[in-house]
């Protein structure tokens, strides 16, 4: 087999990273709580965890308001992911909105932000809170656990790297392109268009699979975000590339034409992606108003997996491409012959 | 030498342009009429971002139309006939720089008519400066834009249609950026919040410039 | 991961919240996991099915001149 050591090379950074992604538990973290609103005096929560082991070792809970710490009477574990946590809570708290933080050693302090109203704000509370907490250390090797997003972040190592292929393949055709136009050689122009056809594979596998996990997080199959714009404008405009293959008769002015429009598009399609998404407000992470993933713990957990994953099918992507390739090669030369 | 060249090739231009006057006049009429159709179709007048939206649709129709012609207008003779001449370089720098006259005068013209047809509230109520300027800025980003697809569609042979499906998703995120900025316009927002837009199209503009200026040599070797 | 999937349906809790039940996003929306891998998988295959064939046929053609 051709060039073996690097597609190896893929396969296996592939399959590493996709074990990874699927086998790595998520941190464990609050999710829900039953109460909407509370107020002063003696409150009974029932807090659901999700990846939690409450019964593993001692749980503590408190209510943080405005910087300060209210801790709970009592605590009953039902199960591994169902407690109940009894406060009496002091009136006079600052804000309107309370966090919930439930902390074991080894799972780390949980907290569920704005979990519920508080209705008795005051200037704050003269009694009946503490000080902060000591901070308990989550242990393992555990992918974040997101609101909204849960189980589905490991999408992060099977989505996003389809659009880096994409985007590497397009690059390559952009070089096959330049070369059709400084050279001539009908082999650049075939090896254009193979780039071209594997960057759609890769483009429309990206599209679907974002249709699906944005169908689970945010409700529907498709948003008005920039991100989603900027796929749908290259989608249409590398399909526009296949349809101006198709109108020009002659090879050579085909190939031309065909490369001309690559350039073109190209950077332009690449200014909008860069430029025009820091600009606007988004629901992807890393756009506009919301955190970039680099704030999302893409550091010990998820990071050394998704550059796994994004490596791996750029290879995988590549050898699809080489396939194609040798393939246009030999029909040039079978029709030479 | 290139300055003059240029100058000399904006009068061919021109002179082609006037010669074939119903041309214009046939631009005039898409718009007129699309305008038109729309009056009649939106009874009781458009709120704000529908009024923005729809005359984007039409300019940009109106802009696909008159910079198909660009290079669509003249037979294999007199091509080569310019290929003589003048550099190409020159030629595209020239035929850009007519297209975006065109088509800010189109712009500006087919906004005219299109608060006399379907009111112009919307525009009062908002920034009109704004929303001019973002309609000027448009107009002139299509024809940097699409005046390179338009040749690239006239060498392959084929007519508007091709034009439209090449032209359309490089010309859809300046569209988005315009229209967005339009409908800032619209509800009176301050120059600030609008600038980035403007600052971005112009930026597409002289990036597709830079590009076409590069590669059309290679388009005009035929 | 097999003990968190099979506690959805141990709990009968008032008040969970519908996504720990319902069955499209059950198991914390591993499933939306499963479907993009599976979606992947899936259009990978049919390429190769698709560049194996054509493969197949230029083959044919040179043995048969």
């Amino acid at each position: 087999m051709k060039h073996w050591w690097w597609k190896f090379l893929a396969v296996a950074l592939v399959l590493s990273a996709s074990i990874a992604a699927l086998r790595t538990p998520l941190a464990p973290a609050v999710v829900y709580v039953d109460a909407g609103e509370v107020s002063a005096g003696a409150a009974a929560l029932r807090v659901v965890g999700y990846g939690t082991r409450f019964t593993e070792s001692p749980v503590q809970a408190y209510l943080e308001n405005g910087g300060q710490f209210v801790q709970a009477m009592r605590i009953e574990v039902a199960d591994d992911r169902h407690l109940t946590a009894h406060f009496e809570v002091p009136a006079g708290l600052r804000e309107d909105l309370c966090d919930l933080i439930v902390s074991a050693p080894g799972q780390g302090d949980m907290r569920l932000f704005d979990a519920f109203f508080y209705r008795s704000k005051g200037a704050g509370a003269a009694t009946g809170t503490v000080k902060a907490p000591q901070r308990t250390q989550r242990e393992g090797f555990v992918f974040p656990n997101r609101n909204l997003l849960y189980e589905s972040i490991r999408n992060l190592n099977f989505h996003v790297p389809m659009w880096f292929t994409m985007m590497l393949l397009q690059t390559i055709a952009l070089v096959f392109s330049i070369r059709v136009l400084s050279g001539g050689d009908p082999l650049h122009d075939r090896g254009a268009l193979a780039a071209v056809q594997v960057s759609l594979l890769f483009a429309f596998l990206g599209l679907i699979t974002g249709s699906v996990w944005a169908r689970a997080t945010w409700g529907g199959w498709w948003t008005g975000d920039t991100k989603l714009n900027g796929a749908a404008v290259t989608i249409l405009i590398y399909l526009a590339y296949l349809v101006l293959r198709g109108s020009a008769t002659d090879p050579a002015k085909r190939a031309r034409l065909a490369a001309i429009y690559n350039i073109f598009a190209y950077v332009l399609m690449l200014l909008f992606i860069m430029a025009l998404p820091r600009m606007t407000a988004s629901l992807h992470p890393g756009s506009g108003g919301n955190p970039a993933f680099s704030q999302y713990d893409l550091d010990a957990s998820l990071r050394p997996v998704f550059y796994a994953a994004v490596l791996g099918w750029m290879g995988i992507g590549t050898w699809l491409l080489h396939l194609q390739y040798r393939l246009a090669r030999l029909e040039i030369a079978k029709n030479h012959a | 030498m290139r300055g003059a060249e240029l100058v000399h090739l904006l009068k061919l231009e021109a002179a082609l342009d006037l010669r074939q006057r119903a041309a214009w006049g046939g631009m005039v009429l898409y718009v007129a009429s699309a305008i038109y159709t729309c009056h009649l179709a939106v009874q009781e007048g458009a709120s704000g971002s529908a009024w923005s939206a729809l005359f984007w649709i039409i300019l940009l129709f109106a802009a696909f139309n008159a910079l198909a012609r660009s290079f669509q207008r003249e037979d294999g003779g007199r091509q080569l006939y310019l290929h003589t001449l003048a550099h190409p370089r020159s030629v595209v720098l020239a035929r850009t720089a007519y297209n975006a006259v065109t088509m800010l005068v189109l712009s500006l013209l087919s906004l005219l008519f299109y608060t006399v047809f379907l009111g112009d509230e919307p525009l009062r109520a908002g920034d009109p400066l704004q929303f001019t300027v973002a309609v000027a800025l448009g107009g002139i980003g299509f024809a940097s834009v699409l005046t390179l697809i338009s040749a690239i569609a006239a060498r392959a042979g084929s007519g508007i249609g091709l034009m439209a499906i090449l032209g359309f998703p490089i010309v859809l995120p300046m569209l988005l950026a315009v229209m967005q900025a339009s409908r800032l316009a619209l509800s009176g927002a301050l120059w600030g919040e609008t600038a980035p837009y403007f600052l971005g199209i112009l930026l597409i503009d002289v990036v597709a410039l830079s590009l076409a200026w590069l590669l059309f040599p290679y388009l005009w070797r035929d | 991961m097999a003990a968190v999937a099979a506690a959805p349906l141990a709990c009968a809790a008032q008040g969970e919240p519908d996504w720990l039940v319902d069955t499209l996003y059950g198991g914390g929306k591993i499933n939306t996991v499963l479907a993009v891998v599976a979606l992947i998988l899936t259009g990978i295959a049919w390429w190769l099915t698709r560049l194996d064939r054509r493969i197949s046929r230029m083959e044919k053609q040179q043995r048969t001149p």
